[in-house]
């Protein structure tokens, strides 16, 4: 009984730590230590609290490099249950197209799920694509911005409460469905050393390559993303000018404010 | 408290170079080891200057040299005596070398991953809130609210030592038993590092600063070259820097960087990494009353292990070597009836048999030196001036004798010129 959860997490460089090579535009993401997308650890942890109040399993998964095993770790030290790392040469430089192929393929692959849960955005792509594509290989209803899950046994099915600028929606849902959930909605909970030890001594990672899944190596990885990047601009930098005025009187102050910007020419005269 | 059902013969607390290389040394002999980290890597939190002598690491692992992440050979050294615009070097330079420049961070991970390679068990971002101990023996550790038992409980977590104290086994530290380190990394193209410093590729320079750099607070400079960085920084006496100065101590760091006898090295570089941490220095005082008791040991910059031979630290070989120690003394305890505190005593022996307790007996008296404010700020005006008085000549020239009675006067006499001397060369 219970729930069956998969929850999307991404392995993407810390970028507070991250600059940009201002000869080519692009990230240098060479030596930049990766974390799990921190939108994700808000995804985990509803999972988790569906799993504390309805029981059942929660299953990680990304597409990613090796070293996203130390991501899948961490995210099992929370409690998540297991973690599958999809990892193939032939997956790397997809645009969210491919990466929602092979992710809609793992998910195919485990077959048995409930609920798939993915969080808001990236912080290194940020397209919040990969929730609604995911759901469209997998012809699921999607919902996303949800900050509370509530599920009904009975029904198979979950109201969810998505937030909108300044209302709620509450919708009901069958299950299976794809939930995006809304960044910031919960704290993570904290690593616990108990879960850390079975991720390390209980082999709960499996790694799958193309080979363990059903793929059509074209729509994966470079070769299956149609997307091209034609050109990065940068915003050009505005320099910042700083001037000070001491004076106590109002009048006089505004005065001298208004000449300076009529000289700048942000003011008519 | 729940505690987990994994049991392990050994739980090292921390990984930088003394509690990586414990668990390295554990794992090797076939010791169930976990260890753990509180830091998203071993050694982030960690700091050093950037050299670290080669022989007792050579000792412990095999290949040292063709596999640690070493960055630069040191075969330059220079000990430079500097004012705002003056400073007289000595340099010492040999085609042979004995240490070698490196990131501690890259330094503890490799030592981690040989740990791991042997069969340990590594765990980050876990930090231990306490030493868990049943009737007067430590048992485990304390994670959050949870428990993890161990036959031995290997204390390395450096020199702040918030279990320790919780413990009770040691008091809280106080600002005259530490000096505070202050870093930055800049990071500069290795073949201009070459050009700059007259390196051949590989190899690296030493150089050490003691002088007005530290606002006359007993401490000094250092500038290390890594394979293209430059590590400069600034070591102060905590309890003589928190009297006297008068600024944050990132600005004396500033200061040397600008400084420009300094920034002429500087002008391409960028700064990567800033960073700050505390030395062990009066180590008679700090170190722990005990190093081995009922189920635990303590390594490292934890146990006061570190030595200050005035220009220069020996802190990673020797955190490394007591680390080895401790697993040494593990398995002599448990090849004679388990780790109580008489068995683990041979910690102490093997200590008192190898160069770490030989060296820091040898140099005990240079935390005194450390204290005389004349040798950062009087010296070494003297010096310059004597030098300059030597070296800039318009139309008279000075003999050196007359050069120096000049500088001399007013400034200090003989008698104490001459005591400073004979306790120099004896402490040091
Ligand atoms: C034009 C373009 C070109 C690109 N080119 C490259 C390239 O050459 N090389 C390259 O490495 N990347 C490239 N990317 C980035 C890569 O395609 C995306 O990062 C990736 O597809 C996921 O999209 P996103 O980061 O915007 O995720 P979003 O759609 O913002 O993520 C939403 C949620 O989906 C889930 N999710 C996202 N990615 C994964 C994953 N990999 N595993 C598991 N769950 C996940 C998470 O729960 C996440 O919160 C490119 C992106 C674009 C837009
Ligand atoms: C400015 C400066 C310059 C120096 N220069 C040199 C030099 O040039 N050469 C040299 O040989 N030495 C130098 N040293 C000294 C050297 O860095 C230390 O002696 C050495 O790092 C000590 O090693 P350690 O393993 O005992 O402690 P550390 O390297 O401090 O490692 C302790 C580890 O324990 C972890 N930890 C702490 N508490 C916990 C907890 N509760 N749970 C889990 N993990 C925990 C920490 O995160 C850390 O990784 C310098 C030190 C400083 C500050």
């Amino acid at each position: 009984m219970g729930l069956e959860i998969i929850v999307g997490i991404k392995w993407v460089p810390n970028t507070t730590s991250v600059n940009i090579d201002p000869k080519t535009g692009t990230l240098i993401r060479e030596g930049i230590p990766s974390v799990v997308n921190p939108h994700d650890l808000t995804a985990v942890e509803m999972a988790l609290r569906l799993k504390d109040r309805y029981g059942g399993r929660v299953t990680a998964i990304s597409m990613a490099p090796p070293s996203a095993i130390a991501g899948l770790e961490h995210v099992i030290g929370m409690g998540v249950d297991r973690g599958i790392l999809a990892s193939d040469r032939v997956f790397a430089g997809a645009d969210t197209l491919a990466t929602s192929y092979v992710l809609a393929k793992v998910i195919e692959k485990i077959g048995d799920y409930d609920l798939i849960i993915m969080g808001h955005e990236t912080i290194d792509s940020s397209t919040a694509h990969i929730g609604a594509q995911v759901a469209s290989w997998l012809k699921l209803p999607y919902i996303y911005y949800a900050k509370e899950i509530d599920y009904n046994e009975k029904e198979k099915s979950i109201m969810v409460k998505r937030i909108l600028e300044n209302a709620f929606e509450i919708y009901k849902i069958k299950l299976p469905a794809v939930v995006s959930i809304a960044m910031h909605t919960y704290e993570p909970r904290r690593i616990k050393i108990s879960n850390k030890l079975r991720a390390k001594m209980e082999n709960l990672i499996q790694v799958w390559t193309s080979k363990d899944l059903d793929i059509d190596v074209n729509c994966a990885g470079l070769r299956g993303s149609p997307t091209v990047v034609s050109a990065i601009d940068f915003v050009p930098k505005v320099p910042r000018k700083n001037e000070i005025f001491n004076e106590k009187d109002p009048r006089k102050a505004a005065k001298w404010l208004i000449q300076k910007l009529i000289e700048e020419g942000l003011l008519d005269p | 408290m729940s505690v987990i059902n994994q049991r392990f013969d050994a739980i090292v607390i921390g990984a930088g170079p003394a509690g990586s290389t414990a668990a390295y040394q554990l794992a090797k002999m076939g010791y169930k080891t976990l260890l753990l980290e509180r830091g998203r890597t071993p050694g982030s939190k960690n700091m050093f200057g950037g050299r670290v002598y080669l022989q007792p690491l050579k000792d412990i692992y095999d290949d040292f040299e063709k596999k640690a992440p070493i960055h630069r050979w040191v075969k330059k050294e220079r000990i430079s005596f500097i004012d705002n615009e003056n400073s007289t070097t000595i340099e010492y330079e040999s085609t042979k070398t004995t240490s070698f420049t490196t990131y501690l961070t890259q330094l503890s991970g490799w030592m981690a991953n040989q740990a791991v390679n042997q069969g340990a068990i590594l765990l980050t971002e876990i930090r231990v809130d306490k030493l868990y101990r049943e009737n007067n023996v430590f048992k485990g550790v304390v994670v959050e609210d949870e428990v993890v038992n161990a036959d031995v409980v290997i204390d390395a977590e450096g020199i702040n030592r918030l279990l320790l104290e919780e413990a009770n086994l040691v008091e809280k530290l106080k600002p005259n038993q530490v000096a505070l380190g202050v870093k930055e990394v800049i990071k500069l193209d290795s073949n201009l590092i070459n050009q700059l410093f007259g390196l051949d590729n590989n190899d690296g320079l030493s150089w050490v600063f003691i002088g007005n750099l530290t606002n006359g607070i007993p401490g000094g400079a250092f500038l290390y070259t890594n394979r293209d960085s430059i590590s400069l920084g600034i070591v102060l006496m905590l309890e003589e820097a928190i009297r006297k100065l008068d600024k944050h101590i990132y600005k004396l760091v500033e200061e040397f960087r600008i400084h420009p006898l300094i920034n002429k090295y500087l002008k391409e570089g960028r700064i990567m990494e800033y960073s700050t941490h505390l030395i062990p220095e009066d180590i008679n005082s700090l170190k722990p009353r005990k190093l081995y008791y009922d189920g635990l040991l303590i390594v490292g910059d934890a146990a006061g292990l570190l030595l200050n031979q005035g220009y220069t630290y020996r802190g990673v070989d020797f955190a490394a070597y007591s680390g080895y120690l401790a697993a040494k003394a593990y398995d002599y305890a448990h090849n004679n009836g388990g780790p109580t505190s008489d068995n683990l005593s041979k910690y102490e022996e093997l200590l008192r048999n190898s160069f770490i307790y030989r060296m820091l007996n040898k140099f005990s008296g240079v935390t005194e030196l450390m204290k005389k404010e004349r040798l950062f700020n009087t010296y070494p005006a003297l010096i310059n001036e004597l030098a300059s008085r030597l070296m800039h000549i318009d139309y008279d020239s000075y003999k050196i004798m007359e050069a120096f009675k000049e500088v001399k006067k007013g400034r200090i006499s003989w008698l104490t010129l001459i005591k400073d001397l004979w306790e120099v060369s004896r402490k040091i």
